[in-house]
């Protein structure tokens, strides 16, 4: 008897600390929601007459890259200062399972009813059943930072920068770092599904052509899938594989960091340099020792605000988030929602512009 | 006769005392799940929370019965992403659909049969050799897709996936109860399922005893490859695109459901009533992580703990009694004192 009990009442204690641990986190962000409102009511008082409470789901493409958390950043402050009262949760996937994840979690938003989720979307057109079940409940769904190729199911798309303009300044800074000569470089991209990175891809071969590249020489297209060790492998694989190889371009902040990392840990930093899209304060030291001399990116900060205050825009009636439509985003001046000239359907709204990294601006 | 009542009733407490506490588990879970989310009792969530995880799930059927063959199959997932991949690739260059399908349905089989060759007829361990064809078929997967992703499937073969086959149930979902029923009877209510009981207690008894292995081996890969198969087709009806990643790392997430659900490792026992009910718990346990909004690193650290969890929890009431005995704390007193004298008298 004494032995049944225990089988029992052990495991039972185990999960239920488990289980309370998990209810734990929770906790803080309700009791974080009413401080939240009071910082915002001054905001309330001069801006908004009537405030709705809209609660905003914020889906990286996985948790645990910086970039991503900047974007949350940059959402909470459009938040603060709107006023919403609404719950803006920041949820993502892992990395390994980024796909299923990021279709979990819209179905769960779903269910949960949100008002409205903001994608970077990592699934490609595989999240299109479930963002369209979102949108079938009455769910806004605006991507950033990465579209749905198809735009099925999304109401528009907050783009960081022009993706063509991304394929001219990779193109640049290869130029800049391997000079006039040229010589071999390859790209270590994210996932082979990522469409912003396959956008960035496409418009830099279609700018290799320009005769002002002619001497540059694409030779491979590798994917490290925005996993350290992967990338850091691939980029070793790279080096292995094209013995002239002079650059590695990695259009994705995790492999520019790893492919630096490889070619530092590697003592290759003098004959194959790394550039691409970084993030400053990842970058510093490979800028500064000469192994990825010039990098460029955007404000992810900014991007998550901008997407935040779209989103408010059209979810409070102020915009419908169709063509021509031009509205007021706070501290960020006027947007217009325009056609997407890098999808076949779809609507973008352009946010912009590079900031190029070298050692005299990193820091 | 009444030995082997006693052995029987024995038996019996011990599937049953595992499946009660399952059981009591999930209702906690339950009770836990729908105080922390508002919409976790709606009848769409509660059909969402299977669907979600549906092909997984089904897979885990197969398993369940290799585990208790004391075999495994880490390739499923890997087949599950061949199919889909062979039939994305065959459709998209101009094969008619239905013989795609069926094409993807026997590269299952022949994938299935391969893993049982090895293991059965040459008679390697079945952990390396699918632990080999996990990383063969993937690769051959992406032989086939490259980096690409392959979508525009018909539209009723998305529709199976994405839409209600009858009221609120998929077509995945109603395919699972009744595969699930099938599984059942085979298991545990049939020659073969005994066999395959027997067969996992002890190989070389079984031999003896007239049971073919062999064929009892093969067979149960052909059916884990066939089943792993149709999975993966519908994993691609219900994204409606797939690419060579599909179905990457399911591994983890469906021997945890089978070895939870108290079917032992090393085989021989184990039931489908507690695979039902560890299936229950681990998508109840993801669902309520889910609506409460944590991310996924946190859901991944559960079930990792629910793994570790399955398998100490049988073990804990003999941990407890193995430091009982060595502490003495919960003895009663006459039998200290009588290990007392054992130790006077060999002294």
């Amino acid at each position: 008897m004494k032995k049944t009990i225990w089988r029992i009442a052990a495991p039972l204690v185990v999960l239920s600390m488990l289980l309370v641990s998990c209810a734990q986190p929770a906790a803080p962000a309700e009791e974080a929601a009413p401080a939240e409102e009071e910082e915002a009511a001054p905001a309330e008082e001069e801006a908004a007459p009537a405030v709705e409470a809209y609660d905003m789901v914020l889906l990286p493409k996985f948790m645990g890259n910086l970039v991503f958390d900047e974007t949350n950043q940059g959402a909470e402050e459009a938040q603060a200062e709107l006023g919403n009262t609404g719950e803006l949760e920041y949820v993502g996937p892992t990395a390994e399972n980024s796909v299923a994840g990021q279709i979990e979690i819209v179905t769960s938003s779903t269910t949960k009813g949100v008002d409205a989720i903001m994608i970077s979307n990592n699934a490609g057109d595989q999240i299109v059943p479930s963002v369209k079940a979102a949108r079938d409940a009455g769910i806004l769904v605006v991507t950033w930072d990465s579209p749905i190729p198809t735009a099925e199911g999304e109401q528009l798309f907050v783009a960081q920068v022009d993706f063509d303009e991304t394929g001219e300044v990779m193109a640049d800074m290869a130029l800049s770092i391997l000079g006039e000569d040229g010589g071999e470089f390859a790209v270590l991209s994210a996932s082979p599904d990522a469409s912003n990175q396959n956008a960035w891809i496409a418009a830099l071969e279609e700018i290799l052509t320009d005769a002002k590249y002619a001497n540059l020489d694409l030779v491979d297209i590798v994917y490290g899938n925005d996993i350290s060790e992967d990338s850091y492998d691939q980029a070793l694989a790279l080096v292995a594989k094209y013995p002239d190889l002079g650059l590695i371009m990695a259009p994705t902040t995790i492999g520019i960091t790893a492919a630096s990392k490889a070619m530092q840990d590697e003592g290759l930093c003098d004959t194959v340099k790394v550039s691409g899209l970084g993030l400053p304060s990842e970058m510093v030291d490979y800028t500064l020792n000469g192994c990825a001399p010039e990098f460029a990116l955007w404000s992810f900060v900014d991007l998550g605000y901008l997407t935040y205050y779209t989103t408010y825009k059209i979810l409070s009636g102020e915009i419908e988030g169709v063509e021509g439509e031009t509205f007021d985003a706070g501290r960020m001046g006027s947007y217009t929602i325009t056609k997407d000239p890098t999808r076949d359907a779809g609507l973008r709204i352009l946010m912009g512009p590079f900031s190029v990294y070298n050692k005299d601006n990193v820091q | 006769m009444s030995n082997r009542k006693r052995i029987l009733s024995n038996i019996w407490q011990k599937f049953n005392s595992w499946e009660g506490l399952l059981f009591v588990i999930l209702i906690i879970v339950f009770f836990i799940n729908s105080i922390i989310a508002p919409n976790y009792l709606t009848v769409g969530n509660q059909i969402n929370l299977f669907v979600l995880y549906i092909e997984k799930i089904i897979v885990a059927l197969t398993m369940t019965f290799l585990i208790i063959n004391g075999e495994i199959d880490l390739s499923a997932p890997s087949i599950m992403g061949l199919s889909a991949c062979t039939m994305a690739y065959f459709y998209s260059n101009g094969m008619n659909f239905g013989l795609a399908i069926l094409i993807s349905l026997l590269i299952g089989v022949a994938c299935g049969a391969f893993n049982g060759f090895w293991v059965a007829v040459v008679g390697l361990n079945s952990l390396i050799v699918t632990l080999a064809t996990l990383i063969g078929y993937r690769g051959l997967a992406r032989v086939f897709v490259e980096d690409r992703s392959f979508g525009y499937f018909p539209e009723w073969f998305n529709n199976l996936g994405q839409k209600n086959l009858i009221g609120p149930f998929p077509f995945a979902l109603i395919l699972f109860f009744i595969l699930f029923i099938f599984a059942l009877i085979i298991l545990q209510y049939s020659g073969f399922g005994r066999r395959v009981f027997v067969i996992g207690n002890n190989k070389d008894v079984a031999q003896y005893s007239g049971v073919n292995v062999q064929r009892v081996k093969i067979q149960l890969y052909i059916a884990s490859g066939l089943i792993s198969s149709l999975a993966g087709l519908l994993l691609a009806a219900r994204y409606g695109a797939i690419r060579g990643d599909t179905a990457y790392g399911y591994e983890l997430e469906i021997i945890t459901m089978a070895l939870l659900g108290g079917v032992n490792i090393f085989g021989g026992s184990g039931s489908l009533y507690g695979v039902f009910l560890s299936i229950l718990i681990v998508l109840n346990v993801r669902n309520g992580l889910s609506l409460a909004g944590l991310s996924g690193h946190f859901q991944t650290g559960i079930i990792g703990v629910l793994l570790i969890f399955s398998i100490l929890g049988p073990n804990i009431s003999k941990l407890f009694k193995d430091w009982n005995k060595k502490h003495k704390l919960f003895i009663k007193p006459e039998k200290i004192v009588e290990s007392n004298h054992k130790e006077v008298d060999q002294v």
